[in-house]
């Protein structure tokens, strides 16, 4: 597992000697293709034991019938790891309790081009239309660029799943076929077992050797039988039974022989480097063994993780700062600069945007979004073992094909010396795109000789969190005689979270720098989900880059969670000044978006909803992202200066989704994130630092502040959708619309009830 | 001293006195399913049963849990057969699953004392934080937890470990015996 497929990860630095196309534009977003020399096919790098047959780079069937599904994509809770094995279990025809899963090795044939496509598009590749998502394929599967996130795992792989397991059960029936000498068509598989269509029956562990023998036909079927299939059923997730009694094996759950466990100190945010370190001071710890220094970064080892955190405590490392402190007020300034500095990017318009200024009924509204914190409740951390013939890296990346390279790079060996074994996540929420820990880990293994464990503090995951983008938005509107909106203005001043993401885990940049080269690209990804589902004749979004100093990383919802807060908030400010109810005023608006129409009304049903009338507690929102629709209502209401939320209704189209339990569960997941950013979950900074890190004062809803959750499914045969994301933009918008109507006041800030 | 019981097996740790018991169970007796996740008392990762209470186990130095019966995850149950872990099978509670281990003891503690916890005893009682927001579907699961223990209601979601492949094969047409 984890063993690399040669050249994969070198080439893309290099070989870029001859012909070469360049994507893109700018030095952090720019990619460079390499002509020829490169396979036009893969072959699966898969490793199979003894007994087991690998039909293709997403299944393996062993002997006693077991069937092993392949994963590439990173389990952090949102139940990929289940979903993935039953979409191919469905169409293969298999006994779900036969199914394991094992963790991908990297490998071309687990790009995920799909996310490449939405975070490495831009002017050109959109120019270049279907040739510019060509060369984004080409560069993803070339590189081998494994990832997960934004919700694409589904929609990315749901067709190549189908595919191998109808290709296999093509297989199988063949060669079951082949030894009663009857027509391949007219056998099947139900449950895992292959009859002929009378009575004959093999498992399929007696003929997986022999089928992979056998050649696919031109085209593949799938299966057209409604009955027995896996499809559609709640299937209970394959990684529950080792989450309910402690057996799970998180990173920093490992213990090797031998093992030493490590803490870690980086410094303050921006440009720190470390100076100095009282190592008389961490001597005196129980069970400390050494301090290692790097220039920018202490660690602490130890025989147990609390004596080298406290040794750590002890050695009070001081670092030296270069540059201006981060703080909030230069974050919040910096965003207004953004707005004084220049005219702005248009980045979506329609219509006449600039009749807006000319008559009257504009209502202008100003927004603003505070740096949202990841807080997974595992804090960063991973194991490495560094041996003779190479490393080896226990850790959840979300990006594991980078992650290997990097670690590489670190330690000056070759990709292929480094196993990466992929981990469930304790929770990501986005942190796990960036993977300093594994570097970190691999260098402190090397440089003590024996396997290493490294955890951070939560009070150091905090401090170096890459937030979600904080943003500032500049509303106007004006509304049509019939009270519909006639145009729309979206400025939106923000730094762009993705982009600096991008130039740190693709190019080594240090988050530091990253921020600052990032800091002039406007892109539609800093203002993503503000492309409006409503029929509005003319309207723009205008982005305005920014440079906030404070490095930003991949979230849960990304910039749509500040997208749908500005959208949403302010359709709810001009329903109100069309004197017209919340819902029929979107409604009207909908008549070329049916699917999201659908989701209010539904909503609206499910929910009692009133009319959002003064008093009443209720708000509205709906967002679409990625071919996934959904409408919240909420009734939420303060109680002596403290949100309360008593409930939260969603309705969601996304598809048919191949597990509908875990949907709603994903869903749900969302809500109560975005329910977290409303409430809480960020920080205020002052010199470089959060100004505080406990995380019982975070904000964070416990139960007791969670009301009744429903999530409705809407029936649906258009494509799977990627429901991970979804719920999480539309809480913060819905509760602040239902405060309106209690409180008769605007809350334009995120978190809502923030001071200052 | 640091001499006391964990998962009904006596144990004494030569480690500092003031090392917090999470680190004793993490660490040194490689009881990982205890988790850290702030080390403040916040979470409730954490959770340890020590005698008849939920108590987080990074608040506790070993010095402390002199003499006491301490119960992790690994020892509420053998085989995954205790009501709350199975109904938050059946339930699909489980999403990251990190926090999972330290909300069954809560949750256990709190079955202990009352069977019939209303939604306010529960709220009282889990102050676990989870960042998945396994939050709607939790009141509901140790309620039927509840449930299961007063005998009202059997769940039977998921098997225990350590199957055997020829048990497997017995119960499962599709396997053939190794």
């Amino acid at each position: 597992m984890g063993r690399a497929p040669r050249k994969q990860g070198q080439q893309t630095e290099r070989g870029l000697n001859r012909r070469t196309l360049l994507v893109g534009g700018g030095a952090t977003a720019g990619l460079l293709l390499a002509w020829g020399g490169w396979p036009r096919a893969y072959r699966a790098n898969l490793n199979t034991a003894p007994g087991e047959t690998a039909f293709n780079a997403f299944l393996k069937i062993d002997r006693s019938g077991q069937i092993i599904v392949i994963v590439p994509q990173t389990e952090m809770g949102q139940g990929v790891s289940t979903l993935l094995p039953q979409i191919l279990a469905d169409e293969l025809g298999a006994d779900w309790r036969t199914i394991g899963v094992q963790s991908a090795p990297i490998g071309p044939l687990y790009a995920n081009n799909l996310l490449a496509r939405q975070w490495l598009a831009n002017d050109w590749s959109r120019l270049a239309g279907e040739a510019g998502e060509w060369a984004i394929d080409q560069y993803a599967t070339r590189s081998a660029l494994m990832l997960t996130g934004a919700g694409t795992s589904i929609p990315m792989f749901h067709q190549p799943y189908r595919e191998a397991g109808a290709a296999a059960r093509v297989l199988l029936c063949k060669a079951a076929a082949a030894r009663w000498d009857v027509a391949w068509e007219s056998c099947d598989i139900r449950d895992g077992i292959v009859s002929d269509g009378g009575k004959r029956t093999l498992k399929l562990g007696e003929v997986a050797e022999d089928a992979a023998t056998f050649d696919l036909p031109d085209i593949l079927p799938f299966r057209q039988a409604d009955v027995d299939r896996l499809a559609g059923q709640e299937l209970p997730r394959l990684d529950t039974p080792s989450k309910i009694d402690g057996s799970h094996n998180f990173a920093a759950d490992i213990r090797l022989p031998d093992m030493a466990f490590a803490s870690i100190r980086q410094g303050p945010i921006g440009d720190a480097v470390l100076k100095s370190v009282n190592e008389g001071a961490a001597k005196s710890v129980t069970g400390f063994l050494k301090l290692v220094r790097r220039e920018r970064w202490v660690a602490a080892i130890a025989s147990n993780w609390w004596a080298a955190n406290k040794a750590l405590d002890l050695a009070d490392p001081v670092f030296a700062l270069s540059g201006t402190p981060v703080g909030s007020a230069g974050i919040e300034a910096a965003l207004e600069q953004a707005f004084a500095d220049s005219s702005g990017e248009r980045l979506y318009a329609r219509g006449d945007p600039q009749s807006l200024s000319e008559d009257a009924t504009v209502l202008a509204s100003e927004y603003r979004v505070r740096p949202g914190l990841h807080l997974a409740m595992e804090p960063t951390c991973a194991t490495a073992r560094i041996g003779e013939d190479g490393a080896e890296v226990w850790m959840a990346t979300q990006a594991p094909g980078l992650a290997r390279a990097a670690i590489a790079r670190a330690l000056d060996l070759p990709a292929e010396a480094v196993t990466l074994y992929p981990l469930h996540a304790g929770g990501g929420h986005g942190r796990r795109m960036d993977f300093e820990a594994g570097v970190q880990a691999a260098l402190l293994s090397r440089e003590m000789g024996r396997p290493v464990q490294l955890l951070w503090s939560r009070l150091e995951d905090v401090i170096q969190d890459r937030p979600s983008a904080p943003a500032h938005a500049r509303m106007a509107g004006k509304l049509g005689r019939n009270g519909a909106v006639e145009g729309w203005s979206a400025k939106v001043a923000a730094p762009c979270a993705l982009t600096q993401t991008w130039a740190r885990i693709a190019h080594g940049k240090l988050p530091h720098e990253a921020s600052a080269d990032a800091s002039g690209t406007s892109t539609r990804l800093a203002v993503a989900g503000m492309d409006l589902p409503y029929s509005v004749p003319n309207w723009a979004v205008d982005h305005f880059p920014a440079d906030v100093g404070l490095p930003l990383g991949f979230a849960r919802g990304n910039a749509n969670l500040h997208g749908a807060f500005f959208t949403e908030s302010f359709m709810d400010e001009l329903a109100h000044q069309a004197q017209m109810e919340a819902m029929s005023f979107r409604i009207q608006m909908l008549g070329g978006n049916p699917r999201l129409a659908h989701c209010l009304t539904t909503v609206g049903a499910m929910g009692g909803w009133q009319g959002g009338i003064e008093g009443s507690g209720q708000g509205l929102a709906a967002h679409v992202m990625n071919g996934a629709f959904i409408a919240v209502m909420v009734e939420a209401g303060v109680d002596e200066g403290k949100l309360q939320v008593s409930r939260i209704v969603a309705a969601v189209d996304g598809g048919e989704q191949v597990n509908p339990d875990i949907a709603r569960q994903q869903v749900e997941s969302g809500l109560i994130h975005g329910l977290a950013f409303a409430m809480g979950a960020s920080v205020p900074y002052a010199k470089g630092m959060p100004t505080r890190a406990i995380l019982g004062r975070m904000g964070l809803p416990r139960l007791g502040d969670v009301g009744e959750v429903t999530v409705e499914l809407i029936r649906s045969t258009a494509p799977p959708a990627g429901l991970t994301d979804l719920g999480a933009p539309v809480v913060a918008p819905a509760v602040a619309n239902a405060l309106f109507t209690t409180t008769g006041r605007r809350f334009r800030s995120l978190p809502l009830l923030m001071e200052g | 001293m640091t001499k006391f019981t964990v998962n009904d097996r006596p144990v004494q740790y030569r480690m500092d006195p003031a090392t917090p018991l999470l680190w004793a169970l993490r660490d040194a007796s490689n009881l990982t399913g205890t988790k850290y996740g702030c080390g403040t008392g916040d979470c409730g990762a954490c959770t340890v049963d020590i005698d008849g209470e939920a108590v987080r186990s990074c608040q506790v130095t070993i010095a402390a849990a002199e003499g006491k019966f301490v119960t992790t995850i690994e020892g509420l149950s053998p085989d995954r057969g205790h009501p709350l872990q199975q109904v938050f099978a059946a339930d699909n509670v489980s999403q990251c699953g990190y926090c999972i281990p330290g909300v069954i003891m809560a949750a256990s503690a709190l079955l202990r004392r009352t069977s019939d916890p209303s939604d306010e005893e529960i709220d009282a009682a889990i102050t676990n934080i989870c960042r998945c927001g396994i939050y709607p579907r939790l009141r509901g699961a140790i309620q039927r937890a509840g449930r299961v223990m007063r005998g009202e209601e059997v769940v039977d979601a998921v098997p225990p470990s350590g199957i055997a492949p020829e048990e497997a094969a017995k119960a499962v047409p599709a396997l053939r015996r190794p």
